[in-house]
Parts: structure tokens; C-alpha cells; sequence
């Protein structure tokens, strides 16, 4: 079943008001990403994965959790990334937003990280823009970079972009041209 | 519903009613004499709006006590409202006017006891109305004092009901499924333990089992229960519409319950409501005829309009009948004709006709009133049961009456369906949607007007290829056999191609997460025993959004 992980929404984790080090789990996908752990429920395999006909391309289908119906994202379509089909190592976070459960499918999951927030920067400006502010920072690590996502805010992004140009299914693989 | 369960009900609402009534009274009393409201700027405004809440649950308590027969006591609220009414206009002052709404208060808090008491004796209330009366023309409140009442009656009936929000049973719904689907993966378990040697194990594990299965299914079964409500509280509700657009249009209607303890659950209930209304009308507007009319048919001159409520195995059915003109189908299918929906040359079944009806934009009478206009009300009516995986079909005799027959599972959260494979995907259709199913050799699918259609029994029926339509990988194609599952019904009516059947099975409907969109075709998911996912397919959405708007052509194979 995986790594289970403090269920323990950590809201005050995202702010790190106070703290002076953030712990995260960080992922692959073809980038190191970053979530804070508080946000992380569980990490599981991918099992059987249902697909749902008709829907966003930038949702994988659902995986049945115990019983529960768990709607999986495919993270590299939603942020637009290079398409790159599951491997062995493909993992699926389970996150709690807003009190709803979602997973979230990833290339591998690499570490559960403290990180001092004095090693974590403002995103640079030229690549922040309107759309782009759910990443929240990144990690300066001895020997890579870690960009912090705030999911809450990506998700959100997609009743106000639904359709946008950005989302389309193929999006993804047009820049690999 | 038997009378003690409506008393019951009855009592339980007044109880509510005085209570607000009376807190309404008091805050009012507050607002006149008490210092720290002196910051309150429009303290008029904030009056009229207490002023009116009294003044609502006193209506209501008003209405009710004339349904249950107590006309004496609704005659005595008549009169509070009516002070309440000057206070309100300015006639009265508010403090002048309180204290014989206090003793109102009061009064009836007795007379609810009264009828507690002994239901079948109404209270007497002919004095204190006489005084309220001369307290409205004098304007003063010299109205006689009474000794303090029995001091028990400021604690009210007592009452042996509990109100829960919805939402609250709804959550505990939702556990005691997941409680089920854990039971069986525990099931799983036990018969890996058996097979791998561990058989005393496995028997320990078995017999706990078994008894939390029992308790597991009491405890499902409860909840359901809790949220059942008997469909009379709905009926109820249609007899003062009945009588009134009845009465805007020259006709008389009696309303008749039958059947009407018949518990549902009450998102059915609510789903119900808007389907029925849109039936009570259409067969006031279209079936009852005038008095005048009837006479001279040799019927009564008023109509009577039957709701009738009964079960059987895991259906419910709701009949809303009247004896009225009745729908002639010759009549509408010279109007299909008319509109191109028909040819000339068809012959169609009477039943076929009748279905035309449930078409938007289709009526049988030329002028259309008002209110039910176009004959808008059926199509949306027989859309709201289809999305419930229920039915609406109509019966009907010309001069002798119509029958508008709705057939619902029983309970929207589990539902026997059946299981199809296309292109390896498994697929639950709900039974309720599905007429037949037939097996096909692929030869005999046709192609017409660049779509795939099949004659089953000299209907042409269009096909449409689950595969292709999900856009899944190519079905495999057995041999060049097929299964057709015939689903919708008259006009309709669509042949979804599947590879394989894998029987019927009962299954718990889970919402898909509102991420997915509107997914076309598909209304929600179920887990099954295996633990594997299944997606029902929502069989009106398939018609309307998918077929209809699919390009022709697309969806072959």
C-alpha cells in the first residue's frame, strides 16, 4: 500500500510563518516538484486505474481508495508537461484539499525533505506571471531545485480556464514538436 | 397515513408554531421597553420584520388546524393575525396590542393540549374570538383578564420526534457503504486464509464476519428507514393547487389519495415533487373537462383526479389519474403528421402515439391555456424521471380518462443493472433503462443516412457502438457476433453495441468527483465486489447529449 503519512492537514505549513524549516515531499516529473507534507495523505501505487470517457484530458480516471471513488489527476497534462506514460516507478499522491480527496499521479516520489526556509526563494519573476502563481517558491538543494506547488491554487485554476487554450488534451505533447 | 401518525405531525408543528410566535412576542415586548436596543436606529423596520415572522407561523398553524378539522381554534388564530395585521399597518401600537396576543399565545397553547388530550373533541373557542373581535373594534385591551392557565402548558405537547439535518443521514449513509465494501474486502481475505492452510483462522474470521454483515445490513437498513417519508406529506401538498387552477379555469376537481403512507426516500420525494406538478396540470388543463362538458357526457360535474402510490418488488410506481377526455390517439397522430414527426404512411402502435406526447414541444389541444402552455410540462417531466432511472408512460381512453404512470427504483442509491463489455471496458446500465437485449451478427447492422442502425422486429432502431463512442480501443468483435442492449424507449429508443453481457448485478451508485466535467454519457461509478470500478452510463444523456449531437458518422467502427 505505500508510505502512510500524518494526516494532519498542516495548513500553517504552507505560510511556514514562524517556522524555520518546511518539510515536503518532493516528486518527478522530469522536474523536481514539491508539495508541503501536510497536504500528503498517502503515497500508493497505481493499481487499476478506470478511465471516465468524455473528460478533461488532465484527468487519469479513478482508483478505487477502500471503497472510495478517488478521482486521479495526471499532474504533468494539468501543468502541460511533456506527456511520458507510467512506469514501475509512477506513484499517486492522495492530497486532501478543501476536505476532498484527490489523487494525483507523479513520475516517482524522490524524498520526504526538511528543508531550512532560508534555502527557499521567490520564484523568479520572469517565468511568475497570472498564471503560473501556484508555485508558490523554490528550493535551492545542494544539487537540485525544487519548485513548490500550491495545489489548491492549480486546481482552482481549472473552472476559470476550462477549455482555455492551455488545457487542451494535446497541449502537452505540442511542445515536444 | 393513519390519523394518529397525522395528529402526531400536527401536533409537532404547532408546537413549533407557538414556540416562534411566542418568541417573536417577546422580543417584541424586549424591543419597547429595553434600554440597550436604544442603538438600534430603524427600531420600526426591525419590528415589522418580527411583526411578520409571528404573523407566518401563526398562518401556518392557522392552515393546519383547518386541515385537522379544528375550525373553532383556526378562527381564534384568524383573529390574532388580525391584530397582529394592525400592529403591522400602524393601526395599533405594538405595546397595546401585546397583551391579548400574549394570552392568544396562551389560549392556544391549551387548546393544543386539549387536543392532545382527546383528539376527537374540538376546543371551544367561541369566547375568547368574541373578545378578540370587540378588542378589534374598540382598540382597547380591556378584554377580561383570565387566572394565570395551568402552569404545565407553557411546556407544550411533548413531542417524540427528533429533527435531523438531511445531510447528517445522508454521512452516515455514505459510511455504512463504505462499512459494506470493507465487509467484503474482509471476505476476500477470509478466503485467501482458507485456501492458504490457515482453516481455523479463517473460520473465526468467518463467524465474526457474519455477524458484522448482520449488523452491518440493520444498520444500512435503519438509515435507509430514517429517510423515508411517506409520500402523502407530498400529495398533500397539490390538493389546494388542484382546487384553485381548477377553479382559474371554470372547473371543479376532487383529489384523491390513495395509498398515500407509501414511504419513500426523500430524495425521491423531492426529485417527485416538480415531475408531479407538471402531471396535476397537464391533466387539469388538458383532461378534466368544464362542468358544462361533463354533464353532457353523462359524467359528474367534477372530475376527479386520483394519485395513487404502490410498490412492487423494487419499484415504486405513482399513477396520476383522472377522468377526463381522455387523449385520442388519432388526434395525435394526425398532428405528428403535421408537424413531419410522422409520415403519413406510418402505422404506428397506439402506444408509440401515446409516447409522441413526452416529445418537447408537443400538445394535443390547439389553444393552449396559460399555464401549461405547449405541452412543455410532459417532456420535462418524463426528462426528471429518466434521470432518476425511472419512467413515465401514459394511458389513456378518449371520454373515459388518462393514466400518467411513474415507475422509480426504490431507492436512488442502489440499483440492479446490467453489466456489458465494449472494447474491454465494463460498463453497469441501469436495468430500469433497458428494454432488451439481442444478440446480433455484425452483417446485419446497417448503414443508413451514414449511420449504423438495426431492424429489430421491423423497427429500425439507430446503433450506437459504446466503444467508439468513449473512444476506447477498438472493440474486439467476436466472431462477428454482437450484443445489442435496446435502451429508452418509443421514439427514443437507441441499440448501444457491446461485446459481451455479464449479467445483473445490484450496485451502489457513487457520484463521479465534479473535476471530471460533465462527462458525457456517464452518471456516476460503482465499486464492485472485486474491488474493480465500473462506470454506469446515464442512458438519457447518451440519447441527448451524445447521439443527437454526434456528428453523423462518427461512432462507426
Amino acid at each position: 500500500m505505500g508510505i502512510k503519512l500524518g494526516s494532519s492537514g498542516l495548513a500553517e505549513d504552507l505560510g511556514m510563518a514562524g517556522r524555520d524549516e518546511l518539510q515536503i515531499v518532493s516528486f518527478n516529473l522530469g522536474e523536481e516538484y514539491g508539495v508541503p507534507i501536510g497536504q500528503v495523505q498517502e503515497i500508493i501505487r497505481i493499481g487499476n486505474i478506470t478511465v471516465v470517457p468524455n473528460a478533461p484530458a488532465y484527468m487519469e480516471g479513478v482508483i478505487n481508495l477502500r471503497g472510495r471513488v478517488l478521482p486521479v489527476l495526471n499532474l504533468r497534462r494539468k501543468l502541460s508537461l511533456p506527456a511520458n506514460g507510467t512506469t514501475k516507478k509512477s506513484r499517486i499522491l492522495v492530497i486532501e484539499i478543501k476536505g476532498k480527496l484527490l489523487g494525483t499521479l507523479v513520475d516517482a516520489v524522490s524524498h520526504v525533505l526538511k528543508v531550512p526556509s532560508n534555502s527557499i526563494e521567490e520564484p523568479p519573476e520572469d517565468i511568475l506571471d497570472k498564471e503560473t502563481d501556484y508555485i508558490t517558491g523554490v528550493c535551492k538543494l545542494p544539487k537540485e531545485l525544487v519548485i513548490l506547488l500550491d495545489l489548491e491554487k492549480l486546481l482552482a485554476r481549472e473552472n476559470g480556464h476550462e477549455g482555455g487554450p492551455d488545457l487542451q488534451p494535446d497541449a502537452g505533447v505540442d511542445r515536444e514538436n | 397515513m393513519d390519523y394518529s401518525q397525522l395528529l402526531r405531525d400536527y401536533l409537532d408543528d404547532a408546537e413549533e408554531c407557538v414556540h416562534a410566535f411566542d418568541s417573536a412576542l417577546l422580543s417584541l415586548e424586549d424591543g419597547g421597553s429595553d434600554g440597550a436596543r436604544t442603538e438600534v436606529i430603524n427600531s420600526e423596520a426591525i419590528n415589522s420584520e418580527v411583526i411578520n415572522s409571528a404573523l407566518g407561523a401563526l398562518h401556518t398553524l392557522k392552515g393546519n388546524s383547518g386541515m385537522m378539522g379544528y375550525t373553532s381554534l383556526k378562527d381564534f388564530i384568524h383573529h390574532l393575525e388580525e391584530v397582529l395585521k394592525q400592529t403591522l399597518e400602524g393601526k395599533l401600537e405594538v405595546q397595546a396590542g401585546l397583551p391579548p396576543l400574549l394570552e392568544g399565545s396562551s389560549i392556544i397553547k391549551k387548546a393544543l393540549q386539549d387536543i392532545e388530550k382527546s383528539p376527537s373533541s374540538p376546543p371551544e373557542l367561541n369566547e375568547s374570538i368574541m373578545d378578540l373581535e370587540s378588542f378589534l373594534a374598540n382598540g382597547s385591551s380591556e378584554a377580561p383578564r383570565r387566572e394565570i392557565l395551568d402552569l404545565e402548558s407553557y411546556l407544550g405537547a411533548r413531542t417524540d420526534t427528533v429533527k435531523v439535518s438531511f445531510n447528517k443521514l445522508d454521512d452516515l449513509l455514505s459510511l455504512a457503504g463504505e462499512l459494506v465494501i470493507t465487509k467484503t474486502r474482509l471476505g476476500a481475505i477470509e478466503s485467501a486464509m482458507r485456501e492458504s492452510g490457515n482453516k481455523e483462522e479463517a473460520a473465526v474470521l468467518k463467524e465474526a464476519l457474519e455477524s458484522a454483515e448482520k449488523t452491518i445490513s440493520g444498520l444500512q437498513e435503519g438509515i435507509m428507514r430514517a429517510r423515508m417519508v411517506p409520500v402523502g406529506t407530498l400529495f398533500r401538498k397539490f390538493t389546494r393547487m388542484a382546487r384553485d387552477l381548477a377553479g382559474s379555469q371554470g372547473k371543479k376537481v376532487h383529489l384523491v389519495f390513495q395509498g398515500e403512507d407509501t414511504e419513500l426516500d426523500k430524495t425521491i420525494i423531492d426529485e417527485l415533487a416538480k415531475p408531479l406538478l407538471h402531471l396535476i396540470r397537464n391533466a387539469i388543463d388538458h383532461g378534466i373537462e368544464t362542468p358544462a362538458e361533463r354533464r353532457k357526457k353523462g359524467k359528474p360535474p367534477e372530475g376527479r383526479l386520483t394519485l395513487t402510490s404502490t410498490q412492487e418488488s423494487n419499484y415504486i410506481f405513482i399513477r396520476v389519474e383522472d377522468d377526463g377526455r381522455g387523449v385520442d390517439p388519432e388526434e395525435i397522430r394526425k398532428k405528428a403528421v403535421k408537424k413531419g414527426i410522422l409520415k403519413e404512411e406510418d402505422t404506428p402502435q397506439e402506444e408509440e402515439i401515446l409516447d409522441l406526447l413526452f416529445l418537447p414541444g408537443f400538445s394535443t389541444r390547439d389553444e393552449s391555456t396559460d399555464i401549461s402552455g405547449r405541452g412543455i410540462g410532459l417532456d420535462v417531466a418524463a426528462k426528471n424521471m429518466a434521470r432518476l432511472n425511472g419512467q413515465v408512460s401514459l394511458h389513456s381512453r378518449k371520454d373515459e380518462g388518462s393514466a400518467f404512470v411513474i415507475k422509480l427504483p426504490l431507492s436512488l442509491a442502489i440499483i440492479p443493472a446490467l453489466m456489458a463489455e465494449a472494447a474491454g471496458e465494463v460498463f453497469a446500465i441501469p436495468i430500469s433503462a433497458v428494454e432488451e437485449s439481442i444478440k446480433m451478427d455484425e452483417k446485419d447492422i446497417h448503414l443508413m443516412n451514414l449511420r449504423e442502425v438495426a431492424m429489430i422486429r421491423d423497427n429500425i432502431i439507430p446503433v450506437l457502438r459504446l466503444g467508439g463512442f468513449f473512444n476506447l480501443k477498438k472493440g474486439f468483435f467476436g466472431g462477428g457476433k454482437l450484443y445489442l442492449v435496446i435502451v429508452g424507449r418509443g421514439e427514443k429508443r437507441i441499440a448501444l453495441a457491446v461485446d459481451r453481457l455479464k449479467g445483473q448485478q445490484e450496485i451502489v451508485i457513487k457520484p463521479l468527483d465534479e473535476s471530471f466535467g460533465r462527462s458525457r454519457g456517464i452518471s456516476g461509478a460503482s465499486i464492485l465486489g472485486d474491488g474493480r470500478i465500473v462506470l454506469i452510463l446515464d442512458v438519457p444523456g447518451l440519447w441527448e447529449e451524445g447521439f443527437l449531437s454526434l456528428p453523423r458518422g462518427a461512432g462507426l467502427s
